[in-house]
């Protein structure tokens, strides 16, 4: 388990998580590249077990039809992607994982969108690969994609 | 102009940033710092580009933090994209410019050469190994004794 707490680069933005995460995922689409600058990582965790602190710091980006993406506005950090209004998926937002002050314990078990990836890295152990197909029949097609 | 390097364009997710950058390497860096790790949500995937080399459009969209006391980071003020890392030395930036190899247009042919910082990589994640150069912290800091400075 990794810890409960974590924050933005400088600070102003910070939270607490209800329970320690276990899992990250990883999406190779062309949209979270840009917004992350090449990995995004990301912690799935349900929407009302996130406290924040200095809310008033994060700048939100409308990036779809269906989702926003938060970052701090006075450091760049980026912290979190969600889906707006009452779709699917509406109860869970993906924090940025370098956010968590403790990673230790969290394990990477998912990569999706993995026909985006680019072929300069790949992430070693044997994680789940979807493909941006199989992450449509899975959840739908509210996902921000390349 | 040799083999090993590309002219790139590149820009930020909104769009507002756009920059076109000359001889771009062909390879790149890994940073798992704790810096690098809270400012992109994972780690730094950097391209090292002389300033001189880019060219910015929308520059009044790029807001900036000085994230220690030799470096300074930049991003789209509308969407939050992270745009560069850059070496400040006392003041005036030195050195080259570290772009995020996600926001150029089209980094596929791009691989990495080097991994820094990898005694602060979270357990949760390994990149499968090639012949890189991996780094700790502690010998980043002997080729670069700024870090230890703060
Ligand atoms: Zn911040
Ligand atoms: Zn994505
Ligand atoms: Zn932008
Ligand atoms: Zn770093």
């Amino acid at each position: 388990m990794g810890s409960t707490a974590g924050g933005c680069l400088c600070g102003a933005v910070r939270y607490t998580l209800a329970r320690a995460p276990a899992e990250m995922d990883v999406c190779h689409c062309g949209m979270c590249r840009k917004h992350t600058g090449g990995l995004a990582l990301g912690l799935m965790v349900p929407r009302d077990e996130v406290t924040w602190e200095g809310f008033e710091h994060v700048g939100l980006f409308r990036s779809s039809d269906w989702a926003e993406r938060g970052f701090c506005r006075t450091c760049g950090s980026g912290l979190f992607y969600r889906t707006l209004g009452d779709g699917p998926g509406s109860d869970m937002i993906s924090l940025g994982a370098g956010s968590l002050d403790d990673l230790d314990g969290v394990r990477l078990t998912t990569e999706i969108f993995v026909d985006f990836q680019p072929d300069g890295y790949a992430f070693a152990g044997d994680l789940k690969r979807m493909t941006q197909a199989e992450v449509e029949a899975a959840f739908g097609s509210e996902e921000d994609s390349a | 102009m040799t083999d090993d390097v590309r002219d790139r364009t590149g820009g930020c997710y909104c769009g507002a940033v756009r920059f076109t950058a000359r001889d771009v390497p062909l390879t790149f860096g890994i940073c798992h710092c704790e810096t690098c790790r809270r400012w992109t949500g994972s780690a730094l995937l950097g391209v090292t580009v002389p300033a001189d080399n880019i060219t910015w459009e929308g520059e009044d969209h790029i807001a900036r933090h000085q994230s220690s006391s030799f470096a300074e980071r930049a991003w789209c003020s509308t969407c939050g994209s992270n745009l560069f890392f850059r070496f400040t030395g006392g003041g005036a930036p030195v050195g080259g410019v570290e772009l995020p190899v996600g926001v150029l247009d089209d980094a596929s042919d791009m691989v990495v050469h080097n991994e820094i910082f990898i005694d602060h990589k979270p357990d949760a994640y390994a990149f499968v190994p090639n012949d890189r150069q991996v780094l700790t912290r502690a010998q980043c800091a002997e080729k670069f004794p700024l870090l230890d400075r703060g």
